[in-house]
């Protein structure tokens, strides 16, 4: 999910590069507060590879087949570090991939990103919040709730940066409708993303649990 | 998916685009690009392809390269630039039975798709001129912090790797019959869960033997990083006047909208 | 006239002695040549006949194509020049042929699955048999390769030796007439290694194996080739071939230390195969 060049106004583009930076910054700061945050570089940037890697992997979805986005899983397994992944995952996708992104990688970076930490937050509220379930029940709710959210988040501010920049030539209902029907259409690919992010909490847990004590 | 071997995006030569020094070529060119952003007339749309065409001729990069590269706008641009002339817009200039082709729309698709094509070739004058390790080490000097650029390193390093570990293995998955028949979603899912799964422990563990292996060298003793060493043989004589023709061609797109909004 | 003539019911065809002693061709190699982009010329025109039981040692400095050649009879790759044909079909790139198994130099390359016992079931699942015969297949395969203490475990938790077998049973699983190892004993300890070549002594399928560890084809291949500079330059009895020092060292190899004379003999005799145990 990510949003061409050239359709949105300039000063958008400016202001995404700006949060963006701000986000960075709050990143960081929180990462340095850590004991050894250098320890953990190489496994984000390990794990930002084959997200970037895996998102090339289609699943079906009869009559056809979606790639998800994961950005909530991502968000999950690596906290802060998920929105330098994020990061990191635009430019590298901007120029190995070829198709633009340069002017609006901030803005991509908060839509993707910014969920993603949110994701993160929820994911780690199973232990305080999912007290009364049994571990495994909890850890099945949240983390399909981070993978929904990241998803769902992502979707929402992509869609209203669309109707923002829309041409006021458009017809406001049409375009409203339109846009409606759009958000509704996603609704169960972000049931999905959440059922994903549970099997695969599922397969983490069973065979490498360190991975969800991010 | 086509990640293209980095090899590919940049290629070595010896225009004045090459021997630009990286820094003001990064910042001016990304100027110019949000400049681009900026056009809203139609009018100065030659006015931007004259500069872009410009940059692209001294660069000196084959035509085979920008026309390789071109086909892969994506779906939601294309979308965007096919159905706006049909449903946005009152002035009809064309009309067949229902179908009306308005004024405003195409207008409008055209400024789009103008400033998607104008940046992108923007974008591949600065990819096609310059190689990552020293576009990393020029934002490294901007200021990007050390953690980030060691991160992203760390993932271009290893992000061939990777995908070549997840083609293996979904071949391997061929050989034993995946994809010859039709399978429950039950099972399909499961089995694509646990080969990401499994991508994701295997580039994990990697991780720790990659660890490891930079702390016997150092890595992580009093914030001792990886450093980006750019490239060997990189001109460091910055031809100026690179810098000022973009970042005036830049300026004279605001001024020009400027001018536009004022009349 | 036929003493057995008035016995022997007219619409039975009489086999000649002819009919045993040739078995079919497991794999045919006609001319066979490929290139990669930056690595021209991996294989030149190369013809090799495989009869089915056979078991062939590959053999060859790094880099002179047995991966490729494997990819290439596979369907994995598809030729340049040549015809490929396993059991007598033409093998199609990219076409799905149960008869041929390839266990992967690296086995985290092929498992997958959260236990042993799913990933032994994933080629049965997915050729499509019942519930009952995928368990038998499983359970099969299990026997054979001694691994049914693992069934229940996460394969990614096993040892590299664990995680062979493990890979070897998912391949035997699917029944195949062809097994290709790329390099099996690279990375296994001594008594692994050993259950290893027990292993492949007493297995039916035909076998092809690239390998450096050239005692290890000395015990288990009953002909051995050659290969340099894309060419087969050797094809024959493995002492014969890997006997000659002068040939060896001329294609970056060595003459295996057992071939060196010895005052004393002690390899194991394949008579005495069948009372030894597979463990151990």
């Amino acid at each position: 999910m990510h949003i061409p060049d050239g359709i949105l106004p300039a000063p958008v583009c400016v202001a995404g590069y700006a949060i963006a930076g701000g986000v960075t910054w709050l990143a960081l700061k929180r990462i340095n507060q850590t004991v050894d945050p250098q320890a953990e570089v190489p496994k984000a940037a390990l794990l930002a590879a084959a997200f970037f890697v895996g998102s090339s992997i289609s699943l079906p979805v009869p009559p056809a087949s979606v790639h998800l986005v994961l950005n909530g899983l991502l968000g999950a397994l690596l906290g802060w570090y998920a929105w330098l992944a994020i990061l990191i995952g635009l430019l590298l996708q901007a120029i190995l991939l070829g198709h633009g992104g340069l002017t609006t990688l901030g803005v991509d970076a908060v839509m993707m990103g910014v969920p993603a930490l949110i994701a993160a937050r929820v994911f780690q509220l199973r232990h305080r919040l999912g007290k009364p379930l049994s571990p495994k029940r909890s850890l099945a709710v949240f983390s399909f709730l981070a993978g929904a959210i990241g998803v769902g988040l992502a979707a929402l501010i992509f869609f209203t940066l669309i109707i923002f920049t829309l041409p006021s030539t458009l017809d406001r209902s049409a375009e409203q409708g339109f846009l409606t029907a759009l958000m509704v259409a996603h609704i169960p690919l972000i049931f999905l993303e959440g059922v994903f992010t549970t099997l695969l909490c599922f397969f983490l847990l069973r065979i490498k649990p360190e991975l969800l004590e991010s | 998916m086509a990640i293209a071997l980095h090899a590919d995006v940049f290629i070595p030569g010896d225009s004045p685009l090459h021997r630009w020094a990286v820094r003001p070529k990064l910042l001016s060119l990304l100027t110019l690009m949000f400049a681009i952003s900026l056009v809203r007339h139609l009018l100065l749309l030659p006015w931007v392809f004259g500069v872009v065409g410009g940059l692209y001729l001294a660069s000196r990069l084959p035509l085979q390269y920008l026309l390789r590269r071109l086909p892969y706008p994506g779906v939601f641009i294309v979308a965007m630039v096919g159905l706006l002339p049909w449903v946005s817009g009152e002035t009809v200039i064309w009309q067949w039975s229902f179908l009306a082709l308005h004024l405003e729309g195409l207008q409008t698709a055209t400024l789009i798709a103008g400033r998607f094509l104008a940046i992108l070739i923007t974008g591949f004058v600065l990819l096609g001129t310059t190689p990552f390790l020293d576009l990393l080490a020029a934002l490294r000097s901007l200021g990007l912090s050390p953690l980030l650029t060691d991160m992203t390193l760390l993932t271009y390093r290893y992000l061939f790797n990777i995908a070549a570990q997840l083609a293996t293995m979904r071949q391997a998955m061929r050989l034993r019959g995946h994809g010859l028949r039709r399978q429950t979603l039950q099972r399909q899912w499961g089995w694509l869960v646990a080969l990401f799964g499994s991508l994701l422990l295997r580039s994990y563990e990697r991780s720790q033997r990659v660890y490891q292996a930079m702390r016997l060298r150092g890595y992580g003793q009093q914030g001792q990083g990886l450093s980006p060493t750019p490239a060997a043989g990189s001109a460091r004589a910055a031809p100026a006047p690179m810098t000022v023709l973009t970042l005036l061609s830049a300026f004279s797109f605001v001024i020009a909208e400027w001018i536009f909004l004022a009349s | 006239m036929n003493q057995f003539s008035s016995s022997t019911p007219p619409s039975v065809s009489i086999l000649t002695a002819k009919d045993f002693l040739t078995p079919a061709t497991a794999i045919a190699l006609q001319n066979l040549s490929f290139s990669y982009p930056d690595n021209p010329h991996i294989l030149v025109d190369i013809s090799l006949s495989i009869r089915e039981g056979e078991r062939v040692g590959l053999i060859g400095h790094n880099g002179c194509g047995k991966t490729t050649l494997f990819r290439l009879v596979c369907g994995l790759l598809p030729p340049q020049a040549g015809t490929i044909q396993l059991f007598d079909q033409p093998v199609q790139p990219n076409q799905f042929r149960s008869e041929i198994g390839f266990l992967f130099q690296d086995p985290e390359d092929q498992l997958f699955s959260p236990s042993v016992r799913d990933d032994i079931a994933f080629g049965p699942q997915n050729l499509g048999l019942t519930e009952a015969e995928i368990t038998a297949r499983v359970e099969a395969a299990l026997e054979l390769t001694g691994i049914k203490a693992l069934e229940e475990r996460p394969p990614h938790h096993l040892s590299g030796g664990e995680k062979q077998m493990v890979a070897i049973a998912g391949l035997i699983a699917m029944c195949p007439r062809v097994l290709l190892y790329d390099e099996p004993t690279a990375s296994l300890d001594l008594r692994t290694r050993r259950r290893l070549i027990r292993f492949l002594q007493r297995s039916d399928e035909t076998l092809l194996l690239a390998s450096h560890d050239l005692e290890f084809l000395l015990e288990v291949c009953d002909r051995v080739v050659l290969i340099d500079e894309g060419r087969i330059i050797a094809d024959g009895d493995p002492v014969a071939v890997m006997g000659d020092q002068t040939l060896m060292e001329a294609h970056g190899l060595e003459k295996p230390h057992s071939l060196i004379p010895h005052v004393e003999p002690h390899h194991v005799q394949r008579d005495r195969l069948a009372q030894l145990p597979l463990e151990g």
